[in-house]
C-alpha cells in the first residue's frame, strides 16, 4: 500500500502534477511535512539567508486574518507547533495534530503557508533570532556545529551551497520585507511544493489540502543543475581562533555520490563502518575513544547531517544535488590536536588500502539493511523519507539500500572507497586557541607523539609512532587563521 | 488484553470522552516483580516487528554522596559498555551491529538508562548480553583511565555552551548540602581524578548494579508472557543487594542568593532565576501546580512570553524548568537577552510576573489550557516504541511504575486557581531564590 502511494509520488514528480505523498493510518496522530524545493542555494547574491527568513516568517508569524500571538493562542490547547527547517535545496514545514484537533489546526496551518501576514514585528524578530543564531548560538556556543558548517562554506566557496543556510550577519542586517516577500513570491510556488500527510485523517482531507495549496502561483520549474564545487588541488586547512577549551576538527571534501547513485550504498556501507554516526560501533571510534581515549566520539558522513551532537538520526528533508564526504572529531585536548587528525587520516588511509575487513563487510551489511528500517519508526519520519525518496527518484528508502547492498561484495565497496576517497587534497576546519603554533606544526609536519594515563598495548604504541609523524601533507600558504568574529560575517 | 485497535481508540478517545477515565498514558502494560527485586514493564504497541528495550537503573548524580566522586554514575555508565568475560566490548558491539540496533545511555539527577532499539528476533540475544553486563561487569584499571578520558571530551565538547554553565553556577549557588549541588558531569577536579578511581568503581557497581534498583521496560512488538519468560531466564541468578545511600537532607534557605558568571567568548547575556521548589509527586498538589505555573507564565502564547520575545523583542528566548526530581529541587525561569543593558528589566519583569501568581487568581479558562496542552502533547509524544518505553522511563526513574504517570495527569486536572495561588505563595518567595547572571567578559 505504501508502495503504492510513494510510486504515484514519483509519477507526479515527473510528469508535474500536484505532488502529494500521503501515508494514511489509523493513528489518531496526523503528521504534516509540506516541502517547497527550494533554499538557501537559491537566496540572490548579497540577500543570503532570505529563503531561511522566508520560511520562519511564514512558521513563526502571524497570517492575513491572525496575529503570531493570536495563532499561538489557539494552538496552544491543541498542543500544536509548526516547524519549519531550510536546506540548501528543501524548505520544509513539519507540524502534528491530534486527529481531535484536525480542522481547527489546519485551518490556520494552511493560511500561515499560503496567505501570510507579513508584519513588520514579525519580521525584526526572526531576523534577529537568525543573525543571533549565527553570531551567538554558532559563532559563540557550539564550537563543534561550527567547524562543521565552516568546512561547507569553505568546500562550496563562490558556489550556491557556499554559505550557510542562516545566510550572513551581514547580509541579514540589509535584508527588507520586501526582499522576504519576493523570495516568496518566487520560490513558493506550486511547481516547489510536494504535500506530504501521514496517519487518521479522514478519507476527503487530502483532496481538500490539494486543492487549497492550487491557491499558490504555478510557477516556473527553477532546479537547475549547480555548478560543481572548485576543484581541491592541495590540502587547505582553515584554523578558527577561539577562547576555548578544546579542539574541534572536520575534515572533507566534495564526493560527485548522493542517493540513486551507483556508488551510494557501497559508500553507506563504507561510512558506517568507519564511523556510523553517534555509534559505539564504528571503527574510528573504536581507535580514537575507546583504545585511547582522545574524545567523546568521532564519526563519518556521506550526506549533510546537521545538529549531530543533539541528534541520534538523521533529520529527513535535506535532499541536495551535491553532498561531501566528511569525518567529524568531536572535541580533543589542544595537546592532542594534531595526532588526532592524523589518526584519523591514518585509519581512512587504511580503509582505502585494505577495505572494510571480511569479518567485519556482512556484520556492516547487516547493521545498515536493518538500521535503515529503524530510522522509519516514527510516521514523521517515514513521511519524510518518502518524501526525499521521491526527490532522489528511489524506492521507500529501507528497500532501496536493503536490496542495493543485498548485491554488494566486498571487492565492490572497495573499489568504490578507492574511486570516491582520498587522504590528500582535504578541506579541514578547526576550532581552538592558539592557532598560530598549530600551524606551525601542521606546516613544519611536526612528530606529535602521544602520551597515556595507562599502560597500552604493544601493537598500539607501535602504530602511534607511525601515527605521530603521518604526513598529512600542508603547505604554508594553504592554512589561513580566522578570528571567529569573522566566520558568517 | 494488548487489542492494539483499542490501544489506539484509547489514545483517541481521553479528551472528549468526559465521565469516562482519562488514561493518558493510553498502553495496555504489564509490571511484573521477580524474587530477586528486579521489574520488568511489558508495554505492547502497534508498531510491526520494532522493539525498544530501556533498562532503569534507580542511580544518578543524586547518589554522589561522596566528596571527590561527583560525576561518577555517568562515568560509570560508561564503563558499563566495557564489558565483560562472556561478552568483551568487540564481542558486544559485534552483536549489536549485526542487529542493526541503535543502542545509547544516558545519566541524570535520578537515573543512569541503557536503551536499545531493534528488530523483534534480536530480543533474547539482546536481553542476555545486558544481563550479563548488569550481574557480570569486568574490565581492568586501565580501561577506567581511558574511559575516563572520553568523559572530560564529553565534559569539553559541553564546556562550549554557557547555558551549562549557567545551570552549574545556579546549582552550586542554590545548594548546600544536598547532592544536587553538583550537576551530572560533576565538578572538574573530580572529572580529572576519575582515572584514579578504579577501586571506588567497583564498590559503586556492588551497590548500585542490583536488581532492586533496576526496572526492565520493553515496549513495541511483545507480549508479556514471552518478556517475562526471557527476562527470568536471564536476570534470574542475579543477586538482590543491601547497600542503602544515605542522601542528606538540604537545610532551608534563609535568603535570597545570586552569582554571575564571565563568559570567555562571544555570547548573549543570560539570567537564570531558580526557586527551591519540592519533589516530584503524585499525590501532593505543590509540584503538579508549580509544573503549571512554568506553562501559565512561560508557554509562548504567555503574556510574558508575548511581550519580552514577540512585542518588545528584548528576549530571545525565555522558558521555564522544573523537572521531576526524586528529591527537593528548582523550578527555574531563564532568559537570553539581546542587550546587556535590558538584563535588569528582564530579570524584573519575571520577578513581578512569577509574584503575580501570589496575588491574582488565575483565569479559570487560561488554567484549562494549559492542562489541555500538557495531554495532548504528552499524548503527541508517544508515536514509536522508542519514544513510549522514554517517557515511562523517566516515571520509573521516580517512582518504579508507569501508574504513575496517570495518577499525575489526574492530579493536574484536579488543580484550581487556588491551589496555584497556594503553591505561588509557599515556592516563589525570596528566601527561596537564587539568581544567576552570564555574560560575555569580551563585551564589557
Amino acid at each position: 500500500m505504501k508502495m503504492a502511494f510513494l510510486l504515484l509520488s514519483i509519477s507526479a514528480l515527473l510528469y508535474g502534477q500536484p505532488k502529494v505523498v500521503a501515508l494514511p493510518g489509523k493513528s489518531p496522530i496526523v503528521t504534516f511535512r509540506i516541502v517547497f524545493r527550494t533554499g538557501a542555494a537559491a537566496d540572490p547574491s548579497g540577500k543570503e539567508g532570505v529563503a531561511a527568513l522566508t520560511a520562519s516568517m511564514l512558521a513563526s508569524g502571524g497570517t492575513k486574518s491572525m496575529t503570531y500571538q493570536q495563532i499561538l493562542d489557539t494552538f496552544y490547547p491543541m498542543a500544536a507547533h509548526v516547524s519549519d527547517n531550510t536546506d540548501k535545496e528543501m524548505i520544509s514545514f513539519t507540524a502534528s495534530t491530534h486527529a481531535d484537533n484536525l480542522d481547527a489546526f489546519y485551518r490556520i496551518f494552511r493560511a500561515m503557508l499560503i496567505e501570510p501576514g507579513w508584519r513588520m514585528e514579525d519580521f525584526e524578530r526572526n531576523r534577529d533570532d537568525q543573525s543571533n543564531f549565527l553570531a551567538t548560538t554558532l559563532r559563540g556556543n557550539n564550537d563543534e556545529e561550527l567547524g562543521k558548517e565552516a568546512l561547507y562554506n569553505e568546500i562550496y566557496l563562490n558556489r550556491p551551497y557556499g554559505h550557510h543556510n542562516a545566510g550572513t550577519v551581514g547580509a541579514l542586517k540589509a535584508l527588507t520585507l520586501a526582499d522576504v516577500q519576493s523570495f516568496y513570491a518566487k520560490n513558493f510556488t506550486q511547481v516547489n511544493l510536494i504535500i506530504g500527510i501521514a496517519g487518521g485523517y479522514p478519507a476527503n482531507f487530502l483532496d481538500r489540502v490539494k486543492k487549497d495549496f492550487e491557491k499558490l502561483p504555478k510557477g516556473k520549474a527553477s532546479r537547475d543543475k549547480l555548478p560543481p564545487p572548485s576543484s581541491i588541488i592541495a590540502t587547505e586547512v582553515k584554523l578558527i581562533e577561539k577562547k576555548t577549551g578544546s579542539v574541534a576538527i572536520s575534515l572533507g571534501y566534495p564526493i560527485d555520490v548522493r542517493r540513486g547513485s551507483p556508488d551510494f550504498p557501497a559508500l553507506l556501507l563504507a561510512a558506517s563502518y568507519l564511523g556510523q554516526h553517534r555509534s559505539s560501533g564504528g571503527h574510528l571510534y573504536g581507535r580514537m575513544r575507546e583504545a585511547r581515549g582522545l574524545n567523546y566520539g568521532d564519526y563519518a558522513y556521506i550526506e549533510y547531517f546537521p545538529q549531530g551532537m543533539f541528534r541520534f538520526e538523521p533529520q529527513p528533508n535535506l535532499a541536495r544535488q551535491q553532498q561531501i564526504f566528511q569525518i567529524w572529531i568531536r572535541p580533543v585536548e589542544p595537546k592532542n590536536a594534531h595526532f588526532a587528525l592524523r589518526l584519523a587520516l591514518f585509519e581512512l588511509n587504511k580503509l582505502i588500502a585494505e577495505g572494510i575487513p571480511e569479518e567485519e563487510f556482512e556484520r556492516t551489511k547487516s547493521f545498515v539493511d536493518k538500521y535503515s528500517s529503524l530510522l522509519m519508526k516514527t510516521k514523521s519520519a517515514e513521511l519524510g523519507y518518502a518524501i526525499d525518496s521521491a526527490v532522489y527518484g528511489i524506492p521507500r528508502y529501507d528497500e532501496y539500500v536493503r536490496n542495493s547492498i543485498a548485491k554488494l561484495t566486498r571487492d565492490d565497496v572497495t573499489n568504490a572507497i578507492r574511486k570516491h576517497f582520498h587522504t590528500n587534497r582535504l578541506r579541514i576546519a578547526i576550532v581552538g586557541q592558539d592557532s598560530q603554533s598549530l600551524r606551525n606544526r601542521l606546516v613544519g609536519e611536526e612528530p606529535s607523539p602521544i602520551t597515556y594515563n595507562s599502560p597500552k598495548p604493544q601493537e598500539l604504541l607501535d602504530e602511534d609512532k607511525v601515527v605521530a609523524s603521518w604526513r598529512i601533507g600542508v603547505k604554508e600558504d594553504q592554512v589561513t587563521i580566522v578570528p571567529v568574529e569573522k566566520v558568517f560575517e | 488484553m494488548r487489542n492494539l485497535l483499542v490501544v489506539f481508540l484509547a489514545a483517541a478517545a481521553f479528551l472528549h470522552a468526559a465521565g469516562e477515565p482519562k488514561k493518558v498514558f493510553p498502553f495496555a502494560y504489564d509490571q511484573h516483580d521477580f524474587p530477586n527485586g528486579l521489574r520488568l514493564v511489558t508495554i505492547p504497541t502497534d508498531t510491526p516487528n520494532i522493539v525498544s528495550l530501556f533498562i532503569v537503573v534507580q542511580v544518578g548524580s543524586r547518589n554522589e554522596v561522596e566528596p571527590g566522586k561527583t560525576g561518577f554514575a555517568h562515568l560509570f555508565e560508561h564503563m558499563m559498555f566495557r564489558g565483560t568475560k562472556l561478552f568483551p566490548p568487540a564481542k558486544y558491539e559485534a552483536i549489536m551491529k549485526q542487529a542493526g540496533a541503535a543502542t545509547n545511555a544516558y545519566t541524570s539527577d535520578d537515573m543512569t538508562v541503557y536503551h536499545a532499539t531493534f528488530a523483534k528476533p534480536d530480543l533474547e540475544q539482546i536481553l542476555t548480553m545486558e544481563a550479563d553486563r548488569f550481574m557480570h561487569l569486568e574490565y581492568n584499571e586501565s580501561a577506567i583511565r581511558t574511559e575516563s578520558l572520553a568523559v572530560l571530551g564529553e565534559y569539553n565538547k559541553n564546556s562550549a555552551s554557557p547555558e551549562r554553565k549557567l545551570y552549574e553556577s545556579l546549582y552550586d549557588t542554590a545548594f548546600d548540602k544536598h547532592t544536587y549541588k553538583h550537576t551530572t558531569m560533576g565538578f572538574l577536579k573530580d572529572v580529572q581524578d576519575m582515572p584514579n578511581q578504579y577501586e571506588y568503581s567497583k564498590q559503586f557497581f556492588d551497590r548500585y548494579y542490583k536488581p532492586e534498583y533496576t526496572t526492565v521496560i520493553i515496549a513495541g512488538d511483545v507480549s508479556p508472557e514471552r518478556t517475562r519468560d526471557m527476562v527470568a531466564r536471564q536476570f534470574g541468578a542475579w543477586k538482590h543487594g543491601t547497600f542503602q545511600p544515605s542522601i542528606p537532607d538540604e537545610p532551608p534557605q534563609t535568603g535570597p542568593r545570586q552569582a554571575n558568571v564571565v563568559w570567555p567568548s562571544q555570547t548573549l547575556p543570560w539570567v537564570a532565576i531558580g526557586f527551591k521548589a519540592p519533589a516530584y509527586s503524585d499525590s501532593e498538589k505543590d509540584s503538579a501546580a508549580l509544573d503549571l505555573i512554568t506553562a501559565l507564565a512561560f508557554a509562548e502564547n504567555a503574556e510574558l512570553y508575548q511581550r519580552l520575545v514577540v512585542k518588545e523583542q528584548t528576549v530571545d528566548r525565555l522558558s521555564a524548568d522544573y523537572s521531576d526530581h526524586a528529591n527537593p529541587n528548582l523550578f527555574i525561569a531563564l532568559a537570553r537577552v539581546k542587550r546587556e543593558s535590558n538584563v535588569n528589566s528582564v530579570r524584573e519583569s519575571i520577578l513581578a510576573t512569577l509574584n503575580g501568581f501570589k496575588d491574582t487568581l488565575v483565569s479559570a479558562d487560561r488554567l484549562d489550557a494549559v492542562k489541555k496542552h500538557l495531554r495532548y502533547s504528552f499524548a503527541l509524544r508517544l508515536d514509536d516504541p522508542e519514544k513510549v518505553a522514554g517517557v515511562a522511563a523517566r516515571y520509573v526513574a521516580l517512582k518504579r511504575t508507569p501508574e504513575t504517570i496517570d495518577k499525575r495527569y489526574e492530579l493536574y486536572s484536579q488543580i484550581t486557581p487556588e491551589d496555584v495561588r497556594a503553591a505561588a505563595r509557599k515556592y516563589l518567595i525570596e528566601n527561596g531564590r537564587s539568581i544567576i547572571t552570564l555574560s560575555s567578559g569580551a563585551a564589557k
